[in-house]
């Protein structure tokens, strides 16, 4: 299954410093997995806008609060259910979203404290102690990771300081996209992956500050490769299972869009853009939204970098989850109000990739009329079965046999015993005539099932004549001494054996299905 | 006015304008708004030394002034006032510190305060806007204040604004037409100002935007054909006005043509596409007066990928073309239905009657020597709705030819998704080519090319990555399978008779169908190969689809063995079944395949007593 619909959470934090300090108002609510948010500069009796997501993480308050989420909460929520997954061998992927300083980092990341880390460090941790709880002769592990950030469209190594400029994103028909040239490096432990990442992040604020641009504008993505082998000792081979976890912190939403980060959209308010650069932006947006019914048209900006990320998360055998992070203050209002709206259109994302159906109107009315075919012939059936007293089934009683319906191989022998079955839909059971004797009945039947076999000749039923014609004909063929090839053909007269309809046989058993 | 002020005013005025076009990425990382806040004092300084605005009789309805949107004076076509005489003048220099006041707060986000400056502008022009020294600046202050509430998400009142920016513009042009002032001029002395065609490029600009502004806010507003029509316009002021990148230019008019083919409107498709071709064809040529840069590095691997996708618009166009006409002349089975052929015939009859209308009515890009190049792109291909094969396959050629041409671009290595979608399309053609095709023998080659370039893309495509694309092309080759399978049992039906060759090539093509669908069904299950108790929403459908076909094929396998007969009429039972017991278990999914599913349960309590009826008879010969 695909993972077609993607988990979404939203999380609140507590007031930061300032916001106390500006004595800042509350405007985000939760109710179960409902979140509503109030315009502060609405009067109070305006109703709240509300929101449901598959979680509604309250972490305004703190741990005395019943309602208060903990990091260990959302991780057991959506971490460790994205960990199984990725045992199970699918693909998958956390991201988060939300203003800078909504607590994106301390959902994902969190600090170093006791019961403070987010929602990475606790799925590595858990991915390495599984890992060691299910050590044995025949399972091994490898666990790779990559960083690398997007940013303006640019791909940057954050592993590799001596990677320059941006990296190519490419797809392979085996490897699936892939980010060229992009380092991964081999880990044994937890510990390693928060060397990596804190080098990582380190590469993330230097380049920032080289090229004047904030981290808040750019999108990282962190990922673990993970490959569990098996080795099946009585067979003597090895399988594999990879799959790829991904954790995506995407740009701030308030700057992304004049950072020209358009891939996602990721700010879809009204808000007019100044300059004409961005027209193609605009257009295709058009374009787009003429489109949402039938996939006919091509639309060149569409993808992104970032919407390519999702399209390999939700085209693939993947999981998906986001979490956005709240701020609860007034001040923010709009923004929050749009990670909301951001949100809860992701609860839609689907992949294109829909499938194309082709008209079934031919097929159902083909089967329609093998309905009524079928139905008739037991109709008449129906009341022998009844002159018969209803028997479920008589096996060996004689009566005359249908011929079966588009069946090539029944015999053109209408006079044949006929057999009973008891279990016909009442629609048409009940259908009893008066009482007849039996004598009466099976004259009836016959007759009836002679006009019904005339009626239903088909095509099939002509070429089962040809047929025996055929072996008629060979059989004196035979007589004469004339050898007669298995297919029919004549020697010497007809197609070769590898006719067109051979060839492409082949071409299918090259199908793997393996993951 | 003192000369000593005037000359350190234009100084001050000067020096505030070039910081604030200072780029906010060479501020210090903590200070991003140092050189805006800068710029802001200087008008400030400005601004006071213009001395306080005097009590003018202009500026005494106040309540007008927070109206905005229900500003009256927006709507009313303004009457010429010239900006003579030395209070005219003063009102019309503090407008454009005040203009300028208003940009600069609005650009370092304190919405409020840009709000008022601007407002107090146009207060301060409101006589005079019509007249050459201030329309630009009016027109200029009220696109920002359309901006600014299109941010605070007042979609109205900043549509409000940007049409009467619109009118302005035009009653202007009309009554006027003399190139204005720009706002940059107003506090230099005469020799230092613009030139009349800069002044004209600098104003056509504003307009420019204008239309772009309202192209956004209509797409806002979900009134798409009007911001489809704005967009159009733009991209035809930027030929116009020769203030594009080729390249880019070509990209987005190709772009605006596939919100037309959705349209249905054919014609403007043809034309954005058709220019689009010309003027990608001066990428390189060309040196532009816009400064439009492309943020990507690499140009000529741009070129050549936008040169790919200016080709899959034109196949879209082809396609949507040809699928078009199909679904207008087809009757309930998918065949040609002849009174809808001659339906569609008259109807195209009359659009071509109507032709030069609706091209009146259009956007036009370019004029002589470009509105000819674009011409003969155009005449290369209808518009109209192919109505018989040779029509048909005029689109189709096109269509085939462009496929070649994104193909060159989007290479199966490194493009698997693109290069996938090319060769979708390019069976896509083929199977609508086949629709208008009468010879059964044809058609069936042709669903055979569909499957010989569709089949190699799964061999080695990654289900892992390519789960969705995988269930998408297996789907699609068993249908042509089927279709294949469906036109060889209609050409046996026709001959007298049917040899046992083409009996054996109707099974091989029901064997290849119901592999694919096989494969398509299995692709559900998850990793350890279980089928899931509950399908998903996205696949339900076709996945009870593919039950309903494979059901029927095995009903459909032709033997001369009752054994296998009955063995088969199992296995469609089983699946029938399956349908039906789906159904049952989740409700739901019975409203995706109503038909199928009563047509299922028919088949579930009528096959029992076929097969029943079937192995009595088996016993008794």
């Amino acid at each position: 299954m695909a993972g077609a619909s993607v988990k979404v959470a939203v999380r609140v934090r507590p007031f930061n410093a300032r916001e106390t300090s500006q004595d800042a108002k509350c405007v985000v609510s939760m109710q179960g997995s409902t979140t509503s948010i109030i315009n502060p500069r609405q009067s109070k009796d305006a109703p709240p806008k509300s929101f449901t997501f598959d979680y509604s993480y309250w972490s305004h308050t703190s741990a005395e609060d019943p309602q208060f989420a903990s990091q260990q909460q959302v991780y057991r929520d959506i971490g460790e259910e994205m960990l199984l997954h990725a045992f199970e061998g699918y693909n998958v992927c956390i991201f988060a979203y939300g203003q800078t300083g909504a607590g994106k980092s301390y959902t994902m990341m969190g600090r170093q404290e006791p019961g403070q880390q987010g929602i990475v460090p606790q799925l590595c941790e858990d991915l390495f102690s599984r890992v060691s709880k299910n050590q044995s002769a025949q399972l091994s592990y490898s666990v790779e990771v990559s960083y690398m950030e997007i940013y303006c469209e640019r791909v940057r190594d954050l592993l590799n300081p001596k990677s320059r400029g941006s990296l190519r994103v490419r797809e392979h028909p085996i490897l699936g996209p892939y980010v060229q040239d992009l380092s991964k490096l081999a880990v044994t432990s937890y510990a390693d992956i928060a060397d990596l990442m804190d080098c990582g992040n380190k590469a993330r604020t230097v380049a920032a500050t080289n090229m004047n641009e904030t981290s808040s504008r750019s999108h990282a993505v962190f990922t673990i490769v993970f490959t569990q082998r098996c080795h099946d000792q009585l067979t003597g081979l090895d399988s594999e299972k990879v799959s790829k976890i991904s954790l995506v912190d995407l740009a701030g939403s308030e700057r992304a869009d004049s950072s020209g980060a358009r891939g996602m959209r990721l700010k879809e308010g009204a808000n007019i853009n100044k300059s004409l650069t961005t027209l193609g932006k605009v257009i295709s947006a058009l374009a787009d939204m003429q489109s949402k019914k039938r996939k006919s048209d091509f639309i060149p900006y569409r993808d992104s970098v970032l919407t390519w990320l999702l399209k390999e998360n939700l085209g693939g055998n993947s999981r998906t989850a986001m979490i956005a992070a709240l701020s609860p203050a007034d001040i923010n209002y709009e923004e929050t109000l749009s990670t909301l709206r951001y949100a809860d259109r992701t609860k839609q994302i689907r992949c294109n990739a829909v499938i194309n159906e082709d008209p079934n109107a031919r097929l159902i009315r083909e089967l329609q009329e093998e309905v009524a075919r079928l139905r008739e012939l037991l109709m008449a059936q129906g009341l022998s079965a009844s002159a018969l007293g209803g028997l479920k089934v008589d096996e060996g009683s004689p009566g005359g046999a249908l011929p079966a319906v588009s069946s090539p191989s029944a015999p053109a022998s209408p006079s044949s015993p006929a057999a009973h079955n008891g279990e016909l839909e009442p629609s048409f059971s009940p259908n009893a005539e008066p009482q007849i004797g039996p004598e009466e009945a099976m004259e009836r039947l016959q007759e009836t099932e002679k006009i019904i076999a005339e009626l239903n000749e088909t095509w099939e039923e002509k070429l089962r004549k040809t047929e025996a014609l055929r072996m008629e004909r060979e059989a004196l063929l035979a007589e004469m001494g004339v050898a007669v090839r298995e297919d029919g053909g004549t020697v010497g007269v007809f197609s070769p054996k590898k006719g067109p309809q051979d060839a492409r046989v082949p071409a299918l058993r090259g199908i793997s299905r393996a993951a | 006015m003192a000369d000593a002020p005037w000359a350190e005013i234009r100084e001050k005025f000067q020096a505030a304008l070039a910081l604030s076009r200072v780029e906010l990425h060479k501020n210090p990382e903590k200070e991003p708004y140092k050189s805006k806040y800068s710029a802001r004092a200087l008008l400030e300084e400005v601004k006071a030394l213009l001395g306080p605005a005097p009590e003018d009789e202009d500026e005494r309805p106040q309540a007008d002034d927070s109206l905005g949107a229900g500003d009256h004076a927006l709507a009313l076509p303004a009457e010429l006032v010239e900006a003579e005489g030395p209070v005219a003048q003063g009102a019309v220099r503090r407008a454009v510190i005040e203009f300028h006041l208003g940009v600069n707060h609005i650009d370092t986000e304190e919405l409020s305060a840009g709000e008022e400056h601007l407002v107090k502008c146009l207060r301060l022009l409101r006589k005079y806007r019509l007249s050459h020294d201030c329309v630009s600046l009016y027109i200029q202050a009220q696109n920002n204040l359309g901006i600014l509430w299109s941010e605070r998400e007042e979609i109205e009142t900043a549509q409000a604004y940007l049409e009467s920016s619109e009118a302005l513009y035009n009653q202007y042009m009309k009554e006027i037409g003399s190139p204005p002032l720009d706002p940059t001029e107003h506090f230099l002395p005469e020799e230092e100002k613009l030139a009349e065609q800069e002044r004209s490029k600098r104003f056509e600009k504003v307009y420019t935007h204008n239309l772009y502004y309202l192209a956004q806010v209509y797409q806002h507003m979900e009134m798409f054909e009007k911001a489809a029509h704005y967009c159009h316009s733009t991209l035809k002021r930027q030929l116009e006005h020769n203030a594009y990148h080729p390249m880019e230019w070509a990209i987005n008019a190709a772009t605006l043509s596939q919100f037309y083919i959705n349209k249905q409107c054919f014609m403007e498709a043809r034309h954005c596409l058709s220019a689009a071709n010309v003027i990608f064809g001066q990428t390189g040529k060309i040196r532009t007066t816009e400064d439009t840069t492309e943020a990507e590095g690499d140009v000529p691997e741009l070129y050549h990928q936008r040169k790919g996708e200016i080709a899959r618009c034109w196949i879209k166009y082809c396609l949507t073309l040809m699928q078009n006409a199909q679904l207008s002349m087809q009757d309930n089975i998918g065949e040609l239905d002849l009174d809808k052929q001659s339906e569609l015939r008259a109807l195209r009859k009359k659009e071509l009657d109507e032709e030069e209308s609706v091209r009146k009515k259009a956007v036009q890009f370019g004029t002589g020597e470009l509105c000819d190049a674009i011409s003969a792109v155009e005449e290369k291909v209808s518009y109209l709705r192919p109505s018989d094969f040779e029509e048909a396959r005029e689109l189709f050629l096109m269509g085939q030819h462009y496929v070649f041409e994104a193909k060159e671009f989007f290479q199966i290595d490194g493009y698997v998704t693109d290069h996938i979608e090319v060769v979708q399309d390019h069976s896509a053609l083929f199977k609508v080519l086949a629709f208008f095709e009468t010879d059964m023998e044809r058609r069936c080659k042709m669903h055979k090319r569909r499957i010989a370039m569709l089949e190699p893309l799964i061999v080695d495509l990654n289900p892992q990555y390519y789960l969705l694309v995988n269930r998408q092309i297996q789907f699609e080759v068993a249908h042509a399978y089927y279709d294949m399978m469906d036109l060889k049992i209609a050409i046996a039906d026709k001959l007298r008779d049917p040899d046992s060759h083409i009996v054996k090539k109707i099974n091989s093509l029901n064997k290849s169908a119901l592999k694919y669908y096989q494969l398509f069904l299995d692709s559900l299950r998850d990793p350890n190969k279980v089928f899931p108790e509950h399908i998903g929403d996205d696949v339900l459908r076709p996945a009870m689809l593919a039950k309903f076909r494979v059901a029927r094929l095995y009903g459909k396998i032709i033997t001369a063995d009752p054994k296998k007969e009955l063995e088969n009429m199992a296995t469609s039972l089983e699946h029938y079944k399956f349908i039906v017991d789906y159904c049952e278990k989740h409700p739901e999914a019975a409203q995706e395949i109503e038909v199928e599913l009563e047509l299922s349960k028919e088949m579930v309590s009528l096959l029992p007593t076929k097969m029943e009826r079937f192995r009595t008879k088996m016993s008794l010969t």
